[in-house]
């Protein structure tokens, strides 16, 4: 799979078509009743809509030449009466409309949400973030008037359109045929413009979507744009993408913004053409000049719904490029799952053994290939070897973070791919290479590891690894609140939250890997016998490069050429003078 | 009068600049088809008139075919002379819309780039993204459909007016007797609207940042299996955005039917005044009709002023947001009389007496030290003893507060800030890397810089062999904050990144603190010797064997100085220095050792 990056669209894999209209059905048939109680009331409320004329005709035709003035006053407040009537159905309606559209894109939210949780790692790191983010927050938006208010306007003038036709054809059948000519000259010029007008709306959604990832990579990255005082180019950069997106979209309006006037004209012809055939072309013996009248009303109003639909459609048509990736998103798999029958993992006590592992992120390309080893409940191992040895990996698919190639991964004897993923978790704790602070406060930050965790609790965790110091000379102590890239923090001290908050956890097992790389020397001493409280009754991974860390392990594993170069305690290790021997003088000297 | 804060408006014209004219031809083609659109139908008023529900209609048709011929030729060519200019005005108004939208995303990007610190403590991502694109396609809305709508209004309102006050004075004023109940409706709207879209905005900028931070932060998710957590945290912020949405649109429906009700009305006002008129003779029937056709003409613009009105409150909201961080002014700039710079610096520093604090609380207290050009100087101290806001004054990331920091001899602030960052190079504690080719994530500094570079640069930060091994070399991209790659990898990009702009100074903030032993000697021997151009490096770190070779070490607690000196002058004496060299030569203890300071790494 090839990453993405900020400058490059990204491939949509379906065709289009209708489905994904289709498709989203599924959300708006869970407020069916609503939507068929708000068409009911359109349905109405048009039909109230009719009595307002009529109201009118019989005053000028009757009530005005007769003088009657107590008619006329009762005729207006009919007519008051029914435009109240009117009034209140088109306010029910809109009302249920905005609560539908609402939930509906509620619910798409909510789901786009869920799968994303579900999705792997990769997904996460073949694409910038901004472009998750987008589809998350603004494609979801845009769609919520087209699902609700659109869906409704479209069958209203649908209806509207063969209501007049069913009229039309009862008046007169050849003009009826008159007027339907100029339907295939439509739908022609139509498909002509809606092609063009798709993929110029796809190439907008790509545009806005490559142009907001690089503005949120600039907003993460904005100090190291300092840094480097690249400020002018990257803002060159973005000029790039934001014009490319401006001439996405002026090249997109160009047809959009056809549609309308090209309908307006075909319905003039149209109405020119029924005066023609009528007065000039057909027997006039045949066409009395009442139905020509009626005819030619009737006209306009069959056009008038034909220049709703067309305005809708092209709403559908630009929203369409939004739900489309709203869908692929949700059509992203999970590689990564629970299975089927998987059951939720009990009360462990810590035994991991790897069978025969063969695993690589990429077919073809192994990082570990048939690595088995076992080790017991309690007992801790350090993990060895050059950058990018495999060291991170090995730990990760314990967590089952990637599924296997090949091979197996008991603990306490079961597979962990044959349990719920959330289970198998929720007994490690995983203390990241990346400390990630969530915007909230110090205490929310440590208690992410454990939810129902008392303040005392978080407290007792901060002490245990040496950053209850710095917590509580801060401004508001554990109430201060920090976020993502703020400068309120130092690496170091991302680091000790982040411990803090595995250890809050208190799994069963534990893996640190690279846990201490930021934390100074003297916190570290400090911590090595803090850890070593934290090591008895868990089984322990140890990721380290400073070696002082691990010495006391029980077993260190070499980690090299896809696989395990040595395994043995220190002292082990030291006696057999091979790879760690080497590593461990390499440190002294 | 109807967004009643005048600035975003002064605002919107200001950066209309360019498309003015634009934006003017477009009004004025909207107010000119909106005339057309009451003179189209006209043609075909006549010809029904004349041709078919006249009583002499048969004999009209014969007479005077032309006349009807030429009757449907003005139809037809009034509507594609009105349909034209529609089309040439929607497309102007895109132009002015999306050029003013331009213009506003570039200085806005500028802005937020060129933040300090602070700004960013205080905004969050997802607050930033929010604005930058659902605010600014507010503002977009504002200009290229609002004002064009409300100047279209007033246009037809008033025309219809006229037209109807030539018709008839008495009818006319009748009609307009009904907009005060308008206006008053929209106004006592108005009042509530403005809330209720700024409580909207802030719910829809938590969602983002919920969102946001979910994604970014997906492995810390992941590793402590919080997606339920998660979902539930979003959920929450979900539901108060649904429901702060609904709120302010049923905060618009209250108010609506009102609006609705009284254009509709219109109708009934007609058909009263206009038929009591008619009775007293003062209206005749050709009239009523010619009022009748036209009312819509006034009873739309009142319906979509309410409309309108709601646009410009939301469009309020976005804007005060979005002028907000357009005119936010970083605190650390160019002093007026900073003289241009020196290309090069010599990479000399100095500190005299400096204190730094943030708010209330002291970082560093009267630190004073002389680093010349070419030495290598090691920092070291306690987590949070201001080790990364010492290294952050020499840049100008912070101000002093007080005291002086000197670069070449010449305070910062006297430096533009152009050389004095294009001098000094840093490779940051917290690795960030763009969702780009390695090559030009190492290339970031100078994007003209060729391939060999870059890979003399890799070379000498270790990183080479990895990246050859990765599938597409150095053309592999790396994701987001470089996701792909472990720490030490990442920390060894950074180094080459930093290294490979040539800086005067350099400076580490525990760049190699997740580089294995062996390759941080790699890293140190190319620092120390294989560099071909001068430099002064700035070594932060927590390991002995990183800083034992530096000229001078630093020792920093609490924000003081409190040891300065070589290796062996440090472990001479009593100190953190020596507690620690004691601390991590405890690991020897196994080999007898007493002599590794003298010895190099490799």
């Amino acid at each position: 799979m090839t990453r993405n990056k900020y400058d490059v669209d990204e491939v949509l894999e379906t065709p289009f078509d209708f489905t994904h209209l289709k498709r989203s059905f599924v959300y708006i048939q869970r407020y069916s009743g609503k939507m068929l109680l708000a068409l009911l009331l359109s349905v109405v409320s048009a039909i109230a809509g009719l009595i307002g004329p009529l109201i009118t005709r019989h005053a000028l035709d009757v009530t005005i030449p007769e003088k009657n003035g107590r008619q006329l006053i009762l005729l207006a407040l009919l007519l008051l009466l029914c435009t109240g009537f009117s009034v209140v159905l088109s306010t029910i309606r809109s009302r249920i409309l905005t609560v539908v559209g609402q939930h509906i894109i509620f619910d798409i939210r909510e789901d786009l949400f869920a799968h994303l949780q579900k999705l792997p790692f990769s997904y996460y790191d073949d694409r910038p973030h901004g472009k998750i983010l987008i589809r998350v927050i603004n494609y979801v938006n845009s769609v919520s008037d087209m699902l609700s208010n659109g869906i409704i306007n479209f069958v209203m003038e649908i209806l509207n359109m063969v209501f007049i036709l069913v009229f039309m054809l009862i008046v007169d059948v050849r003009l009826t045929l008159v007027a339907l000519s100029g339907l295939p000259l439509f739908m022609l010029v139509m498909f002509s413009i809606k092609k063009h007008q798709r993929r110029a709306w796809q190439d907008v959604s790509n545009k806005s979507s490559n142009m907001n990832a690089y503005l949120q990579e600039n907003i993460v990255g904005a100090r190291i744009t300092q840094v480097f005082h690249r400020e002018e180019e990257n803002a060159e950069i973005y000029d790039r993408l934001n014009e490319r997106y401006r001439k996405s979209w002026m090249h997109a309006v160009v047809f959009s913004n056809l549609v309308w006037p090209v309908t307006d004209n075909i319905s003039t012809l149209v109405r020119a053409a029924l005066f023609i055939v009528g007065l000039l072309v057909l027997d006039p013996a045949t066409v009395s000049l009442g139905v020509l009248a009626a005819m030619t009303g009737y006209a306009s109003c069959f056009w008038q719904p034909i220049m709703n639909l067309s305005n809708i459609m092209n709403n559908f048509i630009n929203n369409i490029a939004y739900l489309e990736r709203i869908f692929e998103t949700l059509d992203e798999p999970v590689t990564v799952e629970d299975d089927p029958d998987a059951k939720p993992m009990g009360d462990i006590i810590g035994q991991v053994s790897f069978r025969d592992v063969t695993f690589g992120y990429e077919e073809n390309v192994p990082v570990l290939e048939h690595i088995s080893f076992d080790v017991g409940a309690g007992q801790s191992v350090a993990l060895v070897g050059a950058t990018g040895a495999g060291k991170s990996t090995i730990v990760s698919l314990l967590s089952r973070f990637y599924n296997l190639n090949d091979g197996a991964i008991l603990i306490d004897g079961t597979d962990i791919s044959t349990v719920t993923l959330r289970s198998l978790r929720s007994h490690m704790g995983i203390m990241l290479q990346d400390s990630f602070i969530f915007s909230g406060t110090i205490m929310d930050n440590i208690r992410y590891g454990k939810l129902d965790a008392t303040d005392e609790e978080v407290i007792a965790a901060a002490k245990t690894v040496y950053a209850d110091g710095f917590i509580s000379e801060m401004e508001d102590g554990y109430y201060t609140q920090v976020n993502e890239r703020g400068s309120k923090l130092s690496g170091g001290e991302k680091q000790l939250i982040s411990f803090a908050r595995t250890v809050l956890s208190d799994p069963k097992i534990l893996i640190l890997d690279e846990a201490t790389s930021s934390i100074d020397a003297r916190t570290e001493a400090l911590l090595q016998k803090g850890i070593a409280g934290l090591l008895k009754g868990r089984t322990s991974f140890i990721i380290a490069h400073r070696l002082s860390t691990i010495r006391n392990c029980d077993r260190i594993m070499y980690i090299g050429e896809k696989g395990i170069l040595e395994s043995g305690s220190h002292e082990e290790l030291m006696a057999k003078k091979g790879w760690y021997y080497q590593l461990y003088t390499s440190q002294s000297t | 009068m109807i967004c009643n804060k005048a600035f975003p408006l002064q605002w919107l014209w200001k950066n209309l600049k360019g498309y003015r004219s634009s934006y003017i031809i477009a009004l004025v083609l909207s107010v000119l088809c909106n005339v057309l659109y009451t003179v189209v139908p006209y043609f075909q008023t006549e010809i029904i008139d004349t041709f078919i529900s006249n009583e002499k209609a048969t004999e009209n048709l014969a007479l005077h075919r032309d006349r009807f011929l030429w009757l449907i030729a003005a139809m037809i060519g009034f509507t594609f002379l009105r349909t034209a200019m529609q089309y040439a005005c929607n497309m102007y108004y895109e132009k002015a819309s999306q050029g003013m939208i331009f213009k506003v995303r570039t200085h806005l990007f500028r802005r937020i780039e060129n933040q300090d610190m602070a700004f960013y403590d205080h905004y969050r991502t997802g607050d930033l993204m929010t604005r930058l694109t659902g605010d600014l396609d507010m503002v977009r809305h504002m200009v290229s459909w609002v004002i064009k709508g409300i100047v279209e209004s007033i246009a037809l309102f008033t025309a219809s007016m006229v037209f109807f006050f030539t018709i008839d004075w008495r009818t006319g004023l009748c009609i307009l007797a009904i907009t005060p109940f308008i206006f008053i409706i929209t106004r006592l709207f108005s009042k509530k609207a403005g809330p209720a879209y700024r409580t909207l905005r802030e719910k829809q900028s938590a969602l983002n940042t919920a969102a946001q931070e979910n994604i970014s932060g997906n492995r810390v998710v992941k590793a402590f299996a919080r997606e339920d957590f998660e979902i539930e945290k979003f959920h929450a912020h979900d539901v108060q955005c649904r429901d702060a949405n609904i709120a302010a649109s049923m905060n618009w429906l209250q108010y609506q039917p009102w609006i609705d009700f009284f254009a509709g009305a219109l109708s009934v006002v007609l058909l009263l005044c206009g038929g009591w008129f008619m009775i007293r003779q003062h209206l005749t029937m050709g009239q009523y009709v010619a009022i009748s056709g036209l009312l819509w003409a006034v009873s739309n613009p009142m319906r979509n002023l309410g409309h309108y009105v709601n646009d410009c409150n939301r469009f309020m909201a976005s804007a005060s947001k979005i002028i907000e961080i357009y005119y936010a002014a970083p605190m650390i700039v160019d002093r007026t009389d900073a003289p241009e710079g020196e290309a090069h610096l010599r990479g000399e520093v100095e500190f005299s007496h400096v204190s730094f604090s943030i708010g209330d609380k002291a970082i560093l207290r009267d630190v004073s030290f002389h680093i010349l050009p070419g030495q290598t100087v090691a920092i070291m101290g306690a987590t949070g003893s201001g080790k990364t806001s010492l290294v952050n004054l020499i840049p100008r990331f912070f101000d002093a507060t007080e005291g002086e920091v000197l670069v070449d001899g010449k305070n910062v602030r006297l430096h533009r800030l152009e050389s004095l960052r294009k001098n000094i190079s840093i490779a940051t504690q917290d690795v960030l890397l763009y969702s780009d080719t390695i090559d030009s994530n190492i290339a970031f500094g100078d994007s003209s810089m060729d391939e060999e570079y870059v890979k003399r640069c890799a070379k000498l930060s270790a990183a080479d062999a990895f990246i050859e091994q990765l599938p597409d070399g150095y053309d592999t991209i790396v994701g987001e904050r470089g996701v792909g790659l472990s720490g030490g990898q990442k920390q060894r990009i950074s180094l080459a990144r930093a290294l490979a702009v040539r800086p005067a100074v350099l400076i580490l903030d525990d760049t190699t603190s997740a580089v294995d032993m062996e390759t941080e000697a790699h890293i140190q021997h190319s620092l120390n010797d294989a560099l071909d151009f001068p430099c002064t490096k700035i070594i932060i770190a927590q390991r002995i064997s990183s800083t034992k070779n530096a000229d001078q070490i630093i020792i920093l607690e609490d924000g003081v100085v409190a040891d300065i000196g070589t290796h062996e002058e440090l472990i001479s004496r009593d100190g953190y220095y020596r507690e620690i060299y004691e601390l991590q030569s405890g690991i020897h203890c196994a080999q007898e050792n007493g002599k590794e300071a003298s010895h190099d790494a490799q």
